[in-house]
């Protein structure tokens, strides 16, 4: 049997229709006009033991809700929903023991504590016996060098020191399953490789559960082998990751910010680069943002340089820079059917 | 499934890390001590100044009312110490930093109001055992084995009383974005505990006795050590007013959490 099973699961949310103006405010206090909100209609999958799943998609896709109903919290709606063999929302206590959470940038760990007395008193709540704390410590200790930190208060960590410790504290009682929201929001590289090498550790090492959503797609590249793709609270895309690697992989968008930039140097921009490079080899060109130009393309296609050449030839540019594709865009090229 | 011997252990094992942590703020400890040593102060302060004029309250010394004030500083005091978190309640619904509370095999509530322990409530509590003493030596109160007893019992009812219109009050927060009126209007009809409950009128009365009982954090039970023939029948049953109210604002706080759906993230 699967760990996680979850079969057309269902979480409706009621919203009052709010109306506008003074007046309005007044007559919502008694208006009965709610509308329903389908944060996640009809979703279902199995998560099996030891897999790193990577549940991603854009804001308010549903992600949340799920992982929400996944740990206890809401009650769907309608649906099955198992974690262990059991009803999560109805077992939150017995869950929770065999369960790490990790959300986001808000610590679990006693604030004004050092960190080790944190993880003596999540050793009291969790009763993990001597032995196995002892061990959970050296592990830790190894993986990130946690012993450094033993007596530094929390409230004094830099933010990728308590992400580092929030995560090992999550693995401290063996739980069969992790989940990990955005565990590496606002990090810079450095602590990223660390916090991802950290994760894929404690995979392996005790065979746990993980379950990540996260906006950076290199944490998906570099932790998951499977993906779920989440829209609008219905799943886009599950399985190999490697199928949608070649989509997020490869593709880069280019932005240049063009002097004398004005509505028709968008549309000669097109133009060129439709002439020069082929219309078969899916350049697309847009403006988002006021001055920036964005030229997204296929890197296993048109080489960087090529586009970067070609643009700079035959405009003067200000400024350049290279983005990796951003989830929107993936979710969009998934919706256009790249994954066929 | 722990046993309450369990709870118990662990609020220590927290609380003593607590205490130790805000042991290093010392001027944050020893201001908020102050300042509650002298609102006490004032209200004491209060009671002299009202019988300096008039030669009693209702038919109550001076002295009275200060047994009545140390029983109230009694029994606010665990409400104050170990309850002390419910005012932070709607930051954390609002923010969505309530959500860490689902994730630990624990009762919600236990762990919840362990991450604060208010060290300035025990100056209230010490104060309170200070002027009960005092009290009775100037009054007389001849304290047998059974008094002491029902002594404990009231004090403990009237805790109860107390920590659940708190607490009730704090769940406001799940439900109104807003919430700050409710509890602030709980925390202001706690100054009515004190106060005989003869000089409110009828309505008042009603409302103190039976819907809001605040007459049982103080009044009530005091008057079983001052004046035990004119006590009311009703105060024997202030154990089951505690333990039902107790309930009842445990009830709430399930609801609310129940009903929780967080914010994005």
């Amino acid at each position: 049997m699967s760990l996680i099973h979850i079969e057309n699961l269902n979480k409706h949310f009621k919203v009052l229709n709010r109306r506008e103006g003074l007046s309005g405010a007044f007559r919502d206090l008694f208006s009965g006009d709610y509308k329903t909100v389908e944060a996640v209609s009809g979703i279902s999958f199995d998560i099996e033991a030891g897999e790193i799943v990577g549940y991603i998609g854009p804001n308010g896709a549903g992600k949340s809700t799920t992982i929400k109903m996944m740990t206890g919290i809401l009650q769907p709606t309608s649906g099955v929903i198992e974690v262990n063999g059991l009803v999560p929302y109805y077992n939150r206590i017995r869950q929770a023991q065999t369960m790490g959470v990790v959300f986001g940038q808000r610590t679990q760990l006693w604030w004004d504590l050092p960190v080790i007395e944190s993880f003596k008193i999540l050793r009291e709540i969790y009763k993990v016996d001597e032995k196995t704390f002892k061990q959970q410590m050296e592990m830790f200790n190894d993986l990130v060098g946690l012993k450094a930190l033993h007596m530094q208060q929390v409230r004094t960590l830099s933010l990728g020191q308590r992400m580092l410790c929030d995560i090992a504290a999550s693995f401290l009682h063996n739980p069969k399953v992790v989940f990990l929201d955005e565990p590496t929001i606002g990090l810079d590289i450095s602590v990223k490789a660390k916090i991802r090498s950290l994760i894929k550790r404690l995979n392996t090492e005790h065979k746990t559960t993980i379950i990540l959503t996260t906006h950076d797609l290199g944490d998906v590249e570099a932790l998951c082998t499977r993906i779920i793709i989440i829209d609008k609270g219905k799943i886009l895309y599950d399985g190999d990751i490697k199928k949608v690697n070649a989509l997020f992989g490869a593709y880069r968008t280019l932005k240049v910010q063009i002097d004398n930039f004005n509505e028709s140097t968008l549309q000669t921009l097109q133009e060129k680069i439709v002439n020069h490079f082929g219309v078969d080899k899916n350049l697309t060109v847009a403006q988002t943002e006021e001055f920036w130009t964005d030229i997204t393309f296929d890197q296993a296609l048109t080489p960087l340089s090529d586009v970067l050449n070609f643009v700079m030839k035959n405009f003067s540019v200000l400024d350049v820079r290279i983005v990796e594709i951003s989830m929107e865009n993936v979710v969009q090229k998934v919706y256009d059917g790249a994954l066929g | 499934m722990r046993t309450l011997g369990e709870y118990i252990r662990l609020y220590f094992i927290i609380e003593a890390q607590y205490i130790k942590a805000r042991m290093q703020y010392r001027a944050d400890f020893i201001i908020s001590s102050i300042g509650m040593f002298f609102t006490s102060l004032a209200t004491l302060g209060v009671f002299w100044v009202i019988l300096q004029s008039v030669p009693d309250v209702a038919g109550w010394s001076l002295m009275e009312m200060v047994f009545i004030y140390a029983f109230f500083m009694i029994a606010i005091s665990p409400m104050q110490i170990l309850f002390d978190h419910a005012w932070q309640l709607r930051f954390h619904v609002q923010e969505g930093t309530f959500l860490k509370y689902y994730f630990r095999p624990l009762n919600m509530m236990f762990y919840y109001m362990s991450e604060i322990f208010d060290l300035k409530g025990l100056i209230q509590l010490v104060m309170g055992i200070v002027l009960l003493i005092y009290a009775s030596i100037q009054l007389q109160i001849d304290w047998t084995l059974l008094k002491i007893f029902l002594l404990l019992i009231t004090l403990f009812s009237a805790a109860l009383v107390q920590i659940s219109i708190i607490v009730a009050a704090s769940c406001a927060a799940f439900w109104v974005v807003e919430s700050y009126p409710v509890l602030g209007l709980a925390w202001k009809l706690r100054e009515f505990a004190p106060y005989p409950m003869s000089i409110f009128d009828g309505a008042f009365r009603f409302m103190f006795t039976f819907l809001i009982p605040i007459g049982f954090v103080a009044f009530y039970p005091s008057q079983l050590f001052l004046r035990p023939e004119e006590v009311s029948l009703l105060v024997y049953f202030s154990p089951i007013i505690g333990i039902g109210l107790f309930s009842l604002a445990y009830w709430i706080w399930t609801k609310g959490v129940n009903s929780y759906t967080g914010t994005g993230s």
